[in-house]
């Protein structure tokens, strides 16, 4: 059985998410020892690497505020739901371009009798009160599921769960008005989230990654400190600056920071 | 040279808490493995059971996903063992480490 990593990279005016793929891939093989297959619809710069390189277009745009840019960028995220179709690995571990991977944590999804797998819960790294609502989502408070980080087998299960995401990215306006949705716009995590119910027969006990997926949002100042050390600085509730660092996988929300980091081990 | 940028980086304080739950998180996740096919949690918990269920040969236990999966009781308890005392070593000097700082 062949596994591998897919990362999908589209990049818009302000965040080379091709970037973000490479420097990932590099942090990939090394704690994952995992071949690494990028989407995207750019040319692939002569000093990037990885093993393979799918070419698509992306299905429409979204556009959304990205705070740390301070403005709205266009969002090319609608084909996330082909992974299944473009992957080409029996066994595909399906991570955003801003996931960073600093352990070989990930490993254990692949050894695990599960089709399909992502996180449940995601928790603020620095515990704001405010993050905690961002688990649920919609007016009946649904559970989100993220799609940060999605690990599938070649199954019928694997593939329902992408089919349905495919049909509710497509007629997202019904989905929205259904479960609630204040936002207009289309979030893979909105569209999985509803696939999981979906398929999984509408319970709550559905299976997930059984760790949360720490976050640093962009209110955070987010540096490197050495390799697979990050430093986070940020303002505490009673307004002091606190600062602390850490080594393990999270998902920096911060594009901005994120791509700061990777310009700097260029 | 932003001197406000400066002055606030200078008056940041290690946040002892939030790097004492980022700790936990992290080990909470290190301390998950797979094996069998199933995904366990290594600690005392998983120990006791494995313990309860005699000294050697097969067994069926849930695991996290409340799947049966038929494991080695030997083996299992090994991994557990062994996983749980590193990455509770590991712990420990990062803790230390954390408290050492200002």
């Amino acid at each position: 059985m062949t596994t591998g990593v897919l990362i999908f990279a589209y990049n818009n005016e302000h965040i080379d998410y091709l970037a973000m793929a490479n420097w990932s891939a590099q942090n990939i093989r090394r704690h994952l020892n995992l071949p690494v297959c990028v989407v995207t619809d750019q040319v692939i710069p002569a000093n990037y690497k990885f093993e393979q390189v799918v070419h698509a277009v992306t299905e429409g745009n979204n556009s959304r505020w990205f705070s740390d840019i301070r403005q709205s960028v266009i969002w090319y995220n609608k084909n996330r739901s082909s992974a299944y179709e473009l992957s080409p690995w029996d066994q595909t571990l399906v991570l955003d371009a801003d996931y960073v991977v600093a352990s070989s944590q990930l490993t254990e999804l692949l050894k695990v009798n599960q089709d399909f797998l992502c996180h449940r819960w995601a928790c603020d790294i620095i515990n704001s009160n405010s993050f905690n609502s961002n688990n649920f989502f919609g007016v009946n408070h649904m559970p989100m599921h993220w799609a940060t980080v999605m690990l599938f087998r070649r199954s019928k299960t694997a593939e329902l769960i992408f089919q349905s995401m495919q049909m509710i990215r497509d007629n997202w306006n019904h989905y929205r008005n259904l479960y609630g949705i204040f936002k207009s716009t289309y979030r893979n995590d909105f569209a999985l989230s509803i696939a999981m119910n979906i398929v999984n027969g509408h319970v709550l006990n559905i299976p997930s990654i059984p760790w949360k997926l720490l976050t640093v949002t962009p209110d955070c100042k987010l540096t490197q400190l050495s390799l697979d050390n990050y430093l986070v600085e940020f303002v505490s509730e009673n307004k002091k600056p606190k600062q602390f660092s850490f080594s393990c996988d999270y998902h920096a929300m911060g594009k901005q920071q994120l791509g700061d980091i990777i310009a700097n081990n260029s | 040279m932003n001197t406000d940028e400066l002055i606030t980086h200078s008056r940041a304080r290690f946040d002892h808490t939030t790097a004492k739950r980022v700790l936990k998180e992290k080990y909470q996740a290190k301390l998950t493995f797979a094996h069998a096919g199933g995904m366990w949690r290594a600690g005392p918990e998983l120990q006791s059971t494995i313990f309860t269920c005699g000294k050697i040969g097969e067994i069926v236990l849930l695991d996290l996903y409340e799947n049966p999966v038929k494991v080695d009781k030997t083996e299992l308890m090994a991994l557990s063992q062994q996983r749980w005392q590193e990455q509770m070593n590991a712990w420990l000097v990062e803790y230390e480490e954390l408290n050492k700082q200002r």
